[in-house]
């Protein structure tokens, strides 16, 4: 294993996962860890109490790149992959430069998702995913009144209870996204929009956006199909995360949304696996693809991709169950399909 | 008064506008109103190919010394730059070319040896600037502008600097190079996340105007003797005095004045005596090795009582040395060089107020005193900017500093005559009735060679009166304490003092009871004021950048115990972090 | 014109007397007597004289050397620096008070050993300095050892088999320097050597005046008075001395021709 050199791209829960578990097991390899993001890793899902004041930004990070240095893994971070060549096993990075390795784990994860007919409207929504796009929203709320929130995904609600908490006027536009990529039923839905109605929160349903301009600097105009509009200071987009894998569509990976990789997590090149929110696996009692999203799923799924990448042969296996509450229903699963 | 301390180094390669950038950002920044001392380095071969690297140092007050830290790297070359990552601070920032022209190996990129803790920062130099101009030519001007948009600098005074500086070339270059220079800034507003904790707003000076310039010690030192009158210049090529030779060879014919290159330095030295002799002031600047080939009439100049102005640019030695790396090792041939007992004028200046202000008063001084007159710089102090108020010489300092024999002297003139204080009235050729004939032999009062055994002592006895009743006219050692008796006494010369006086007052801030004591007649020396310092403290450090302990060895004897000697050659200026350290294990 | 050292002697007694003398300083010369010096001497002191230059501003200066000496010996103000650096200093002097008429003296060893690497470029600066190189190719100061103008088989206690180095010619040297007035003359006859100085004084520019002379204490074989006035001779009436390439190959075909050798003109 010496003088091997493991790269890790990735610093979210799988990849951190990841990194720290190939050096412990390969105590003489090279360890690198790549991270778009400036800043060690962080929990995204402290990322709402961030907002809404409760806790500063240092209470944000996980690991600290001074943690990544006490264990000799080299912590890049502010860098990006652009590209990755499974046969001549390097990966560039976005100022070209060109980095060979020995095996490679994709755990890029996932980013804020637009759907299609959305697009259009890319440049006026805000997303929150990672700490940048927090400290933007924190920039701004100060001087916001009213927020409008699309979507309905399981970080809208963590959202919107920070805001509630800020003193913020609250649209909330429930569309069949909600819960996104889980499918809830009806009455799941209904019992939402009560909860969030008791609360203050004006909940639109039923319609669609038709357009969005900008009157002035300070806020963003909506307009729906049904002629219904609405002044915010602010609009957020909440539709789910998507596998953030576009600078692997060159690579020769099967993919999908994500990366299809086996039950071991492998690519199907050697040394290359793909594991966290950007993988789809295979399930071979199912003869189908599964994603996983959570954090704890996604530090077993780190922990797998290392092993096997060192030669072990973990199956994936999955929590037992993540409980999700909203709006003090908890929502129980760990694993789904469809989306 | 916000604090700022902030290091920013510029590195690339030859042709990369590295040091174009360096000037430029100095006088912007001098412009902005902060302080700065600031220190490039070169490509050591004549070819000029190699790494060049400016070092700045920016606060708000008086920048004694440079840091040994890095906080703003901008990389212009990665490969060289790669040199200079084991200098960065914690959290420092790095700017870098984030698209260059083509892919680069793992290890040669800057962005695979930084630590996790800097912010490393990539802004498109090339492709900016190439969009604005259509050529990557000013690319170094868009880092400088993505630095300035990055911090919060006004762009204000780097456009007067580059207008002023670029204005010979025409306006379309000035347009272009500003064009480049407000790329990198709007990308750097735009596009760079600037809540990173590499990246801070630098408080900006209100108000005052600033009639600051920024000077070289080189340039500090042409233009004293310039304006004490220098009108003759005689000199030989030697690094690092080279461009105080280049300087007059423009500024001297302007003002009347003439200079000559001469063979050598044993006949620069030749004809700065020659000068003085007739009345006429004069200069020659050399480094060691040049200072050696004069050394036989310095000795001359001693024994004839001949004044004579020598700036010696101290670098690394012995012999032919390190040319272009600094040191102060020269004190000892400085003042005692030579044959018999030649102790002549030594002093040294530590920062370039003090190159400019010395060389000023040099001239008066050598001429009163009838010897000549040694100014110790070093590389550093030489070849570093400090932005400085305006440097003038005031008219006492400037006049003629002779004594000419009284008028009822005249047919009985006595050239050496011993007098109470031991300086001989001088005259000058061209005075009727005063003629002598000086000699470089032992010689009675009027001048013709006379070995005998009294006259000697007397002779002798003159010569080192007059030489001690200099210290009335030379600048005494200086205290920077609290007073009272002191736990460690710091004494330095030179470019050193900077360093150390910084390291002193941090010590202060720690609650060590320290003091520096700055030395800047190296010779003679004011023993009493220097052994009343050395009485209150407890133990006396003397740092300096030689392997000898020079200064050590010459005033060392004044102390009641040893002094701590801290001797350093490694050709660089002496980091103030090292002497705080030493102060502080000498205080436990 | 020849003369031996007895009637240079008496020559030299007579012009004590005169006024001409007033120029001398107090100090006795401390050369031997018979010296050549004291015919170069008289020579310049006559020249100055001529021309009523003041003697305070002339200025001499000297290098080391029985030659060296020469500034005490003048009433003039001067400079005794050290070994073979007069020409530098002799510049400085100059072109720092451009009034004062300057001298620069020095035998054969201070001015084509030591000091020889002064020689071309005060030459091509061609400051307004007149040089005098007392040439006896001897080191008499010393007690005699061979100088750099002394022949080939010179033998002294320095060198007892004789030397084996071949002479400098000064006066070739100065010519392929670029000095605007070159003349060789001869100490024993002071005359020719006031009428060429006062041309060289005169002369805005570099004058070298390459003089022979003896060393009677101490050059027994070589340059002894009986030689230098069977060999010295005046340069042919054809000399043209405004003819640079004429003069160098007089310098080197003939050693012992006298006079002005080459005198640049100057508007």
């Amino acid at each position: 294993m010496s003088g091997q050199h493991f790269l890790v791209i990735g610093n979210g829960p799988a990849g951190n996962e990841a990194a720290l578990t190939l050096r412990e097991k390969a105590p003489d390899a090279q360890v690198t860890i790549i991270s778009r993001n400036l800043g060690g890793s962080y929990c995204p899902h402290l990322i709402p109490d961030y907002i809404a004041g409760k806790i500063p930004e240092e209470c944000l990070f996980v690991v600290t790149p001074d943690a990544y240095t006490d264990k000799n893994i080299k912590f890049r971070h502010g860098q990006r992959v652009v590209d990755l060549d499974p046969m001549k096993k390097t990966v560039i990075l976005d100022h070209k430069e060109v980095i060979p390795f020995d095996g490679v784990i994709i755990a890029v994860g996932g980013k804020p998702r637009i759907p299609e007919y959305l697009r259009v409207f890319e440049d006026s929504l805000l997303t929150l995913k990672t700490v940048e796009d927090a400290r933007i929203w924190v920039s701004m709320l100060p001087e916001t009144d009213s927020v409008l929130l699309i979507g309905g995904d399981l970080t809208s609600f963590a959202v919107s209870k920070a805001l509630i908490h800020l003193g913020k006027k609250i649209y909330f536009m429930l569309t069949e996204h909600a819960f996104w990529p889980l499918r809830p039923d009806g009455a799941l839905l209904d019992e939402v929009s009560q909860r969030l109605a008791c609360r203050g929160v004006e909940v639109i349903s039923g319609k669609r956006l038709k357009s969005l301009t900008r009157p002035s600097g300070k806020c963003v105009a909506a307009r729906f199909d049904d002629g219904y509009e609405l002044e915010v200071g602010m609009i957020g987009a909440f539709y789910g995360l998507t596998p953030d894998i576009d600078f692997l569509r060159r690579s020769g990976f099967r993919m999908d949304r994500g990366v299809l990789v086996d039950e071991f997590l492998h690519t199907g090149f050697e040394g290359v696996y793909a594991t966290g929110d950007c993988a789809q696996i295979y399930h071979p009692d199912l003869r189908d693809y599964w994603v996983s999203i959570g954090h704890a799923n996604a530090v077993i799924l780190g922990r797998t991709a290392a092993n096997n990448l060192l030669g072990g042969e973990d199956q994936t296996a999955v929590v037992a169950e993540s409980i999700f509450e909203v709006e003090g229903i908890n929502v129980n699963t760990s694993w789904w399909m469809e989306f | 008064m916000p604090e700022v301390d902030l290091t920013i180094e510029i590195c690339g390669m030859s042709g990369d506008g590295t040091i174009a950038a360096g000037g430029l950002l100095n006088a912007a920044l001098s412009k902005a109103g902060f302080f700065l001392m600031a220190f490039d380095s070169y490509p050591a071969e004549i070819r000029g190919f190699g790494r060049c690297v400016t070092r700045s140092r920016v606060g708000m007050e008086e920048m004694l010394a440079l840091a040994s830290e890095t906080h703003v790297l901008i990389s212009l070359d990665d490969e060289q730059s790669l040199s200079r990552v084991p200098f960065l601070a914690k959290n420092a920032t790095v700017f870098f070319d984030n698209r260059p022209p083509s892919f680069v190996e793992e290890g040669r990129s800057i962005a695979a040896h930084v630590g996790p803790d800097v912010t490393l920062l990539g802004v498109p130099f090339r492709d900016l600037t190439a969009r604005a101009t259509g050529t990557t030519r000013g690319r170094n001007l868009t880092a400088l502008g993505a630095f300035a948009g990055a911090f919060d600098l006004p762009p204000g005074p780097f456009h007067e600097i580059i207008r002023k500086k670029f204005d010979p070339k025409g306006e379309k270059v000035v347009l272009a190079n500003i064009k480049s220079f407000d790329a990198g800034l709007q990308y750097a507003r735009e596009k760079l996340d600037r809540s990173a904790k590499g990246i801070f707003p630098v408080p900006q000076k209100t108000g005052e105007e600033t009639d600051r310039v920024l000077l070289s010690g080189n340039t500090a030192i042409a233009r004293g003797a310039l304006d004490a009158g220098l009108k003759l210049y005689f000199g030989y090529p030697i690094t690092p005095a080279t461009p105080i030779m280049e300087y007059l060879a423009k500024a001297l014919p302007e003002k009347g004045g003439r200079l000559l290159q001469m063979e050598d330095e044993i006949s620069s030295i030749g004809a700065v005596l020659g000068s003085f002799y007739a009345g006429g002031r004069a200069m020659t600047a050399t480094s060691g090795p040049g200072l050696s080939l004069m050394t036989e009439l310095i000795t001359h100049g001693v024994m004839a009582e001949i004044p004579a102005v020598i700036i010696d640019a101290q670098r690394g030695g012995p012999a032919t040395g390190l040319p272009t790396k600094t040191e102060q090792s020269d004190l000892h041939a400085a003042v005692f060089g030579g044959p018999g007992d030649s102790a002549r004028i030594v002093i040294a200046p530590t920062n370039v107020s003090e190159c400019y202000g010395y060389t000023v008063k040099s001239f008066q001084i050598a001429e009163k005193y009838q010897t000549p007159v040694i100014v110790l710089t070093d590389f550093f102090l030489d070849n570093r900017v400090e932005n400085v108020g305006m440097p003038r010489a005031v008219p006492e300092e400037i006049f003629d500093g002779n004594v000419y024999p009284d008028p009822s002297l005249k047919d009985r003139y006595r050239r050496f005559e011993r007098t109470e204080s031991g300086i001989s009235p001088r005259s000058i050729p061209g005075m009727e009735g005063f003629l002598f004939t000086t000699t470089g032999l032992e010689h009675s009062e009027i001048g013709v060679p006379d070995y005998a055994p009294q006259n000697h002592m007397l002779m002798s006895d003159k010569r080192h009166r007059k030489i001690t009743g200099a210290m009335a006219d030379l600048p005494a050692p200086r205290e920077f304490s609290k007073g009272g008796s002191l736990k460690v006494g710091v004494i330095a010369w030179g470019s050193t003092f900077g360093s150390a006086l910084e390291a002193v007052r941090k010590a202060e801030k720690k609650g060590i009871r320290a003091g520096a004591l700055k030395i800047t007649s190296i010779f003679p020396y004011h023993a009493d004021i220097i052994r009343e310092f050395m009485a209150r403290c407890g133990e006396i450090l003397i740092p300096e950048l030689n392997y000898e302990g020079q200064l050590a060895n010459l005033i060392g004897h004044l102390f009641r115990k040893e002094v701590q000697r801290l001797d350093r050659v490694t050709g660089e200026p002496f980091p103030a972090s090292i002497i705080l350290e030493k102060i502080e294990s000498l205080a436990k | 014109m020849k003369t031996s050292g007895r009637v240079l002697a008496e020559k030299v007694a007579k012009i004590k007397d005169s006024k001409i003398f007033s120029i001398r300083s107090s100090n006795l010369p401390t050369w031997c007597p018979g010296c050549g010096y004291f015919g170069i001497h008289q020579g310049l002191n006559n020249a100055i004289q001529q021309l009523g230059l003041p003697h305070h501003e002339v200025v001499t200066v000297s290098g080391i050397g029985c030659a060296g000496r020469y500034p005490f010996f003048a009433h003039t103000y001067g400079l005794h620096t050290v070994h073979g650096r007069a020409l530098p200093v002799a510049t400085g002097v100059k072109l720092a008070n451009p009034r004062l008429a300057v001298f620069a003296v020095g035998g054969d060893g201070d001015g084509l050993g030591i000091g020889g690497g002064h020689l071309p470029h005060i030459a091509r600066r061609d400051i307004d300095v007149t040089y005098l190189l007392f040439d006896n190719s001897i080191y008499g100061l010393t007690k005699g050892q061979p100088s750099p103008s002394s022949p080939v088989g010179f033998k002294t206690k320095a060198s007892p088999h004789g030397t084996t180095d071949a002479p400098l010619n000064a006066t070739l040297m100065a010519l392929s320097y670029g000095a605007t007035f070159v003349a060789r003359l001869f100490a024993g006859d002071p005359e020719a050597i006031t009428e060429a100085l006062v041309e060289g004084i005169q002369h805005k520019g570099f004058s070298f005046f390459h003089i022979y002379s003896t060393c009677v204490t101490f050059d027994k074989q070589f340059k002894t008075w009986d030689h230098l006035h069977e060999w010295v001779h005046p340069l042919p009436d054809s000399h043209d001395p405004t003819n640079l390439k004429q003069a160098m190959d007089e310098a080197l075909e003939d050693q012992f021709s006298l006079g002005i050798f080459y005198r640049q003109r100057k508007e």
